[in-house]
């Protein structure tokens, strides 16, 4: 069975950890856009997402992240993704997003602490 | 072991009708599961149909001018491809998608057209017809 769609903050870490289970899409995708802003807002400029224990994700919570990226950088910070599930992954790369997002396999790749 | 009667051949129809709301689109993602998996598609072609269905929902609820109705999906097996239609019914008239449903769609028509061999829409008074038809083992990346 899939897990439940759930998001998460790693207590403690810089930068912020969020970390996503379950699948994103429509349905979920605008609570993790509000989570998101919030970090966002309360003046993180970067933040890394783990996708870890993600099972699904369709165009509606890739705009999410596109979003989310744009506020980043407009901050002076970025976006980190990880993703380690292949067919995650081919959901990135069949969009060209690869190029625009940096992603990592691990949370250690992707410099969280 | 797969039973005779577990096994969708050509021209199979499956019809699928449920209240246009993004939430339940995963019901036409689990159905485009069950169906694929009975119509001879590997695990693969499975998975790239069920987030193919789930845009294909997508692209016929937001580029539609009207945010109520049903969605009604239609597979058909035929041959060794099956072939999916997504429409929007008894809709009545909303408010016009944003300029980020034109940033989603955009997305899936890329995922459409990475993961099927070929799809489409059309523009019917207001709605939209969506369609794809995928082949088992035939669709290069």
């Amino acid at each position: 069975m899939d897990q439940e769609f759930d998001i998460t903050e790693r207590a403690g870490s810089t930068p912020p950890v969020i970390a996503v289970t379950g699948e994103i899409d429509v349905a979920t995708a605008p609570q993790l856009r509000e989570w998101l802003q919030r970090v966002i807002a309360q003046g993180e400029s970067t933040v890394v997402l783990d996708l870890l224990g993600v099972t699904f994700l369709d165009s509606t919570a890739l705009g999410v992240l596109v979003g989310a990226l744009k506020r980043c950088r407009e901050a002076g910070g970025d976006l980190y993704i990880v993703v380690a599930d292949p067919r995650i992954m081919k959901i990135f790369e069949i969009t060209g997003l690869t190029n625009v997002f940096t992603i990592a396999d691990s949370l250690q790749a992707a410099g969280a602490s | 072991m797969t039973d005779a009667a577990d096994v969708l051949v050509t021209g199979d129809r499956i019809e699928l009708r449920f209240p246009a709301r993004g939430d339940l689109i995963v019901l036409a993602r689990l159905v485009t599961s069950a169906i694929s998996a009975r119509a001879g598609f590997d695990i693969e072609e499975l998975e790239d149909l069920r987030l193919a269905v789930g845009e294909l929902c997508l692209l016929t609820l937001h580029g539609s001018d009207a945010r109520s109705g049903d969605l009604c999906l239609e597979l058909t097996v035929l041959g060794d491809a099956i072939s999916v239609v997504c429409t929007l019914e008894r809709a009545a008239a909303g408010e016009a998608p944003g300029p980020e449903a034109a940033e989603i769609a955009q997305l899936s028509e890329q995922i459409l057209d990475a993961l099927v061999d070929e799809h489409g829409r059309e523009s019917l008074d207001g709605s939209v017809r969506a369609w794809l038809r995928k082949r088992r083992g035939g669709h290069a990346e």
